[in-house]
């Protein structure tokens, strides 16, 4: 395969803080000198302009659209001159959320999931948990209640999981290749969380099931940490901070190994990297 | 739209049964629609071939493609916690507790159907949980089927495990007669199952009505002691926390060695030890449980070695000839 041809495809649940990676990122890779730089111009970049515009501002960006469907390609080229072309699809997180309930995979989406050589799946630890249960939370005089007709929602766990085996069934329907994607998983908003381990121990403490998935469904995953903010923005208050030093001076990446690094472009280095 | 005309695929409800992500590349689809224009509603969208449900038997080609599934069939009485126990494991992985130590989960078509189940035992804002209500009958002649695929850490093939959950009616119908109608759905999991649970409730062998509890699972055991060859079969005693007469546990577990000398025996409770730290509760005895039901293999067969007098393969063969 030709080194142009890398792509990574981002997938994320709504409210993960896709928007605020893509934006942080792109603002890294045209103006800091990284693992990665921008290599031309991206093909098109509305989606990414308010985004841009708030957080030049300090403040958070607001929600995506549902219905905003565009792909971005970026061009990117690394020290040793390896180039990858970096197609973003930006959409509302919605739509992934309906692709698991309906347990349908629309054609562009079909499209992404054959044409990318890696998938980067972004978790929000704080709003993705195991939750209670009878083990957890042990009720007194549990003796004989048994629940009827009680509507399940399914868990967080589940969710991740069923979404992980329908783009792996796309993926071996249409795809011409035997080989599945390199995978990475990114734990967003690293900050909030406040855990101190290593991003996979962070994972398998947090989401053990989805955990265990990735791990026996891939050889290597990368599992890192991403903080696109480092701290909370409120939409419509300004941090008089962000306006004054610039968006770019904030944000960092946790690697496998638990170091932080202000280099938001590490993961998607890294996952072009492990393909050689 | 028209469903498909084959008997095994629920297009357009879930995907094509034979794998066509595009329905107009299917001969079978094809041909069940002629003229119809339809078409559109479903061009540009794969579906899924699977529910997420419990699997019938309809469903049962999609998870069985890698190689047969290890079925492993709960067999007891009504509210014995059959349906309990399968959503207790399932609530253990969810957890990270469940210690089947070296093999991981590797995903699981019946996402929903396990979801369906454990959903009542946990915590909802406003719901306390409570144990899954009832399995019905209601006349059905297949268990639902709750599959589970576990891969080996050092990545061998992933193997695939069907647990049954079915309605204890049909074992004791089955216990009686094994040709009734209402015991079809037990047949089929006696016929089919790699290894059985049976399970005893303590709570009923030490409750008012003992004597019918103890009468049902002795009738249960003779009849798997009968079906089962030489299959592996588990004694599971479960809500183990409750204590009850030592005459009865000893007729019991009398009954199911009387029929089946080489059972082993689990004793398993969601009531875990009262003191530890209530994020680590596993229960007592499910993780062991377990961990013997995916142990469970289907017996190989041993080929003879090749008779030979060199080491080199390319030899092995075909050097008795004269």
């Amino acid at each position: 395969m030709s080194q142009t041809s890398n792509s990574i495809l981002l997938v994320g649940e709504s409210g993960v803080g896709k928007t605020h990676y893509w934006a942080q990122l792109l603002r890294r890779l045209m103006r800091i000198p990284g693992a990665l730089r921008m290599n031309g111009a991206a093909t098109n970049l509305e989606a990414f302009e308010a985004a841009l515009e708030s957080l030049d501002e300090g403040r958070a960006a607001g929600h995506t659209a549902r219905s905003v469907n565009v792909d971005s390609v970026w061009p990117v080229v690394d020290a040793n001159g390896r180039e990858a072309d970096l197609v973003w699809p930006e959409y509302g997180g919605e739509q992934i959320k309906s692709v698991i309930e309906n347990r349908r995979l629309p054609d562009t989406w079909q499209k992404r999931v054959d044409e990318a050589d890696a998938w980067l799946l972004l978790i929000r630890p704080q709003q993705t948990s195991v939750g209670d249960d009878m083990f957890s939370k042990p009720l007194a005089g549990l003796k004989g209640v048994s629940v009827e007709n009680r509507e399940v929602h399914p868990s967080d766990q589940a969710r991740l999981v069923e979404l992980l085996q329908m783009l792996i069934f796309s993926h071996r329907s249409t795809s011409r290749l035997h080989r599945l994607p390199r995978l990475g998983v990114l734990l967003t908003c690293w900050d909030e969380a406040g855990i101190a381990q290593t991003p996979s121990e962070a994972l398998e403490a947090r989401l053990p099931l989805v955990s265990a998935f990735v791990r026996s469904n891939w050889r290597q995953p990368l599992i890192m940490g991403l903080s696109a903010l480092e701290r909370p923005l409120s939409p419509t208050t300004r941090d008089m901070e962000y306006a004054s030093k610039g968006p770019e001076h904030f944000g960092y990446v946790v690697e496998a190994n638990g170091t932080k690094s202000g280099d938001l472009a590490l993961p998607i280095y890294h996952l072009l990297d492990a393909g050689d | 739209m028209e469903k498909c005309a084959q008997a095994t695929c629920f297009v357009p409800d879930t995907g094509c049964d034979l794998g066509h992500t595009d329905l107009s590349k299917c001969p079978i689809w094809h041909g069940a629609k002629v003229t119809d224009t339809a078409d559109e509603e479903l061009s540009g969208e794969m579906l899924m071939p699977w529910s997420g449900s419990a699997l019938g038997f309809a469903d049962l080609g999609f998870v069985s493609g890698r190689g047969k599934p290890i079925v492993i069939g709960v067999v007891g009485p009504q509210n014995a916690g059959k349906t309990t126990l399968l959503a207790a494991w399932y609530l253990l992985l969810g957890r990270g507790l469940a210690g089947t130590k070296g093999q991981l989960f590797a995903g699981s078509y019946t996402l929903s159907g396990w979801e369906a189940v454990a959903g009542s035992m946990r915590w909802a804002p406003g719901q306390p949980p409570g144990f899954p209500a009832h399995t019905t009958s209601r006349g059905g002649r297949a268990p639902g089927l709750l599959h589970l695929t576990f891969r080996d850490e050092n990545g061998d093939r992933p193997v695939d495990y069907l647990f049954t959950d079915a309605p204890g009616e049909w074992f004791q119908r089955w216990a009686i007669n094994r040709d009734s109608d209402e015991g079809a759905g037990a047949r089929w999991v006696s016929d089919n199952a790699d290894a059985f649970m049976i399970v005893a409730d303590r709570d009923a062998l030490a409750g008012e009505l003992m004597g019918t509890a103890r009468g049902s699972l002795q009738r249960i055991a003779k009849r798997l002691g009968a079906e089962r060859g030489g299959r592996p079969v588990a004694l599971v005693w479960t809500k183990s926390d409750v204590d009850i007469p030592p005459e009865m546990e000893e007729a019991v577990r009398g009954a199911v060695t009387d029929a089946m000398s080489d059972t082993v025996e689990h004793s398993v409770s969601v009531v875990g030890a009262p003191d530890g730290d209530p994020l680590l509760n596993k229960g007592a005895g499910l993780v062991e449980l377990l961990q013997w039901a995916i142990g469970v293999r289907r017996p190989g067969v041993r080929l003879p070695p090749p008779a030979s007098t060199s080491d080199d393969p390319l030899f092995i063969y075909g050097n008795n000839k004269p």
